[in-house]
């Protein structure tokens, strides 16, 4: 790794689960970051693996989201350790149309208690806000919730867009940057990248 | 059931969230009423099947009692542990296919719970096999890390020797004549091409009799060596291999060789089968597949089509029930026999044991053959050394998972044999630095007595029986328990297991009629064979194996890397498949 004095581009890559309700607009949410679009249906499917997208913190910095959607498994509770998994950020969503979301979104970041690893980035977040008249959960009680437990908080739609980048770019000013960089070299040499073979018109040099 | 779910609430919480007191655990919707498959059970081969299932476009429901994945190839948390080893010995109807679990902890205060990952039946990944294409060809390796696995240990002579897999290792051994090691590399030659039309011949007159009688007399190689091949290099769970077993076993080792780099075997981190079952889980549920936990199979009504659920809840079945043994409803009648044994100790000691692991790596196997041990074990002892680089324990401890086909008294004897041996030997090289200073002070009798210095031989490794440690190994865990399975030792899960359940049917007889089910997890310390079962379920349901995870993921955006070695990966897995399944 060559660096010119302060020019060295520095890219860091986090995973961020989504949690909250069925229905709540977790993809959506996702869908319209990644993508910039909406669909009033939801795509049952977002690939076989997950999304990710990219934000610019400045001209030197770069932060990569890998952003794992529940696949439904949220339905029963039945969310697998793997998804936890060294997430470093996490998006409670709730829908501010539904009173009860709010209290479901309370049980996800009690479950991200106990299953997700400490210093994780929570960000509470409100959708739909363009139904602001069918609002029913405040903005106020929400805010004051999340503060309280020190969780970031933000309010979105994500049929109309609003919110949502800003929502990833806050998120992504408060990743360990350095400290992924730092574990990256570290750990470069000993984790195999199964899709990554070497050269293959020696395979069978053991004889 | 419910007292089963796992304590880990007490354990390290993350700074940034305080306690949330009094949210009550909520109403969960009920599950669908229909589906066409259901699965009971989240073990590696369901969870694959699932995935397959859900993929070809059939509506899964996949189920487990348990309040983890994994079912029975989970990898568990300490207090997981704990609750599974009583549910084992109380004889609860969620752990059909386990007995006589003796779990020991020492120093319970120093484990803290949820730093572990423990495997119930680990196992390692070699580069060239069919889960590996798999994995990559339904991109479920995406969820997961991989680490190389190089160490093969064998135990001989009380010394651990690592075999002499490479051309270029055997090219620099001083200890081999010249003679011995052109011997050795026709060996190798022949492995990798037996199958070739010229060698039919032989390979047909020769392929029933014992290798080791065939490799001794063809070969010339000598009773040490053959032991690596067969027990190390081979992992052979049991001694008198016929000569095509044998051949095709060291064949999965060379030809997996450089497919990634210099070592055979990959593992995956944070735990073996339990994160790979987690993984296709994943990939099953993002192709429409429904999950619960916590949910155990009461009955099923092939007239109605109707399985009823330990909560009282209901789903009509349009196609086929599969269900693990270990998740039978109670009072089944037609689990299949599980005649099989696999006996094992699983311990945490307080050491890094990097000692045994190659350079820039994490785990090992050291195997113990036949008649090795003071236990004079009839059958190789098997081990699999994880290290704290594999994420399933703290720094400065070591994960050893020991097994045996031996059975019942015997088994244990020699699995405590067999974990001694690895005590000595890992307190042996551990110390060697502090030992060469406290010898030359206080050894100079024994130097003038002697004529071989006893610095010498233990730097050289040849024998360590003289050998007094300083300290003692500490023992964080001792886990020991005999699993059963119907694949029998070597083999691969046959059709049949799955037919019995259908042609022993007594209308109106049991809670089980019509269930398939599948095997317990095999005596194989390989992945191999889990596929093979996997397809065999899927085609009893579909009625062909054609489109078994026929997908085709061109449109995912996200896949970026894609190189063009990709494609070579899953065409080799078609050229490879009959060596895969190893009983020929």
């Amino acid at each position: 790794m060559s660096s010119s004095l302060g020019s060295e581009h520095r890219f860091a890559q986090f995973k961020l689960v989504l949690l909250g309700e069925s229905a709540v607009g977790k993809s959506s949410i996702v869908q319209r970051f990644v993508k910039d679009s909406f669909s009033d249906f939801r795509e049952s499917t977002i690939g076989a693996a997950f999304l990710t997208q990219t934000v610019d913190l400045d001209a030197n910095t770069t932060v990569k989201f890998e952003i794992w959607d529940t696949a439904g498994q949220e339905r029963y509770r039945s969310l697998a350790s793997i998804y936890y998994r060294n997430a470093q950020a996490a998006l409670v969503v709730y829908d501010i149309t539904q009173e009860s979301s709010l209290d479901k979104a309370k049980y996800w970041i009690k479950e991200l208690q106990k299953q997700a690893r400490g210093g994780i980035i929570i960000a509470l977040v409100g959708n739909k806000t363009d139904l602001e008249q069918e609002r029913k959960v405040s903005s106020e009680e929400a805010e004051s919730f999340a503060k309280g437990l020190g969780l970031l908080y933000f309010e979105v739609s994500a049929k109309s867009g609003t919110g949502v980048r800003e929502c990833f770019k806050q998120i992504a000013l408060k990743m360990p940057i350095e400290d992924s960089l730092r574990k990256r070299r570290e750990r470069k040499s000993r984790t195999v990248d199964l899709n990554k073979r070497p050269s293959t018109n020696e395979q069978q040099c053991a004889c | 059931m419910a007292e089963r779910r796992p304590s880990g609430i007490n354990s390290r919480r993350p700074s940034v969230i305080p306690y949330l007191a009094g949210i009550e655990k909520p109403v969960l919707p009920s599950i669908p009423s229909q589906c066409d498959v259901l699965i009971c059970g989240t073990g590696l081969v369901e969870s694959i099947l699932a995935a397959a299932l859900a993929w070809q476009g059939s509506r899964v429901l996949h189920v487990d009692a348990n309040p983890y994945y994994g079912d029975t190839c989970a990898t568990l948390t300490i207090e997981q542990i704990k609750a599974w080893c009583a549910s084992v010995n109380d004889g609860s109807s969620g752990f059909q296919g386990f007995s006589k679990a003796m779990l020991h902890i020492p120093y319970p205060h120093r484990l803290n719970s949820r730093d572990y990952g423990i495997d119930l039946s680990p196992r390692v990944l070699f580069a060239k096999s069919d889960l590996l294409s798999l994995l990559i060809n339904s991109r479920v390796y995406r969820y997961l890390e991989f680490q190389s696995l190089s160490n093969f240990h064998t135990f001989e002579n009380d010394t651990f020797g690592k075999m002499l897999s490479t051309k270029e290792e055997i090219f620099t051994d001083q200890s081999m004549t010249l003679a011995s090691k052109r011997q050795l590399m026709k060996m190798m030659k022949f492995v990798l091409e037996y199958d070739l039309p010229e060698n039919k011949e032989e390979l047909e007159t020769h392929m029933h009799e014992p290798f080791t009688d065939y490799v001794s007399n063809r070969f010339h190689l000598s009773s040490q060596q053959i032991n690596e091949l067969c027990y190390a290099l081979g992992l052979a769970p049991k001694p008198d291999i016929s000569t095509i077993q044998g051949l095709s076993r060291v064949r999965r080792y060379l030809v997996s060789f450089n497919i990634y780099g210099n070592f055979p075997t990959l593992y995956s981190k944070y735990g073996g089968p339990g994160e790979i079952s987690q993984g296709f889980c994943r990939s099953a549920a993002v192709a429409g597949a429904t999950y619960k936990l916590d949910c155990a199979l009461k009955s099923f009504d092939p007239d109605t089509k109707t399985a009823t659920f330990e909560d009282g809840s209901k789903v009509k079945i349009s196609e086929k029930v599969v269900c693990s043994p270990s998740q039978a409803p109670e009072g089944s009648r037609n689990v299949p026999e599980r005649n099989y044994e696999i006996t094992r100790l699983i311990t945490i000691v307080e050491k890094s044991c990097k000692e045994w692991f190659a350079e820039g790596e994490s785990a090992a196997l050291v195997v113990f053959p036949p008649k090795s041990l003071p236990s004079n074990n009839q059958f190789p002892v098997q081990s699999i050394i994880m290290g704290s680089g594999t994420g399933c324990c703290p720094k400065d401890q070591c994960v050893w998972y020991l097994s045996t086909i031996e059975q019942g008294e015997r088994g244990r004897r020699d699995l405590e044999s067999a974990l001694k041996k690895m005590e000595e030997s890992i307190l042996r090289e551990s110390e060697d630095g502090g030992f060469d200073v406290e010898l030359t002070e206080s050894d100079v009798a024994v130097q003038a007595n002697g004529g071989i210095s006893v610095i010498n031989s233990v730097k050289l490794g040849k024998s360590f029986k003289g050998f007094v440690p300083k300290e003692k190994l500490t023992y964080l865990l001792k886990l020991m328990f005999t699993q059963y399975t119907s694949v029998a030792p070597f083999g691969v899960v046959s059709n049949a297991v799955f037919e019995k359940a259908e042609e022993n049917d007594h209308p109106g007889n049991g809670p089980d009629l019509k269930v398939i089910y599948s095997s317990m997890p095999s005596t194989e310390i390989s992945y191999d064979g889990v596929v093979t079962e996997a397809r065999l379920l899927y085609s009893k349901i579909v009625g062909s194996d054609d489109d078994f995870f026929d997908v085709d993921f061109e449109d995912d955006e996200d896949y970026e890397h894609g190189p063009s070695s990709e494609s070579a990966i899953v065409d080799d897995a078609e050229e490879f498949q009959p060596e895969m399944a190893f009983e020929l």
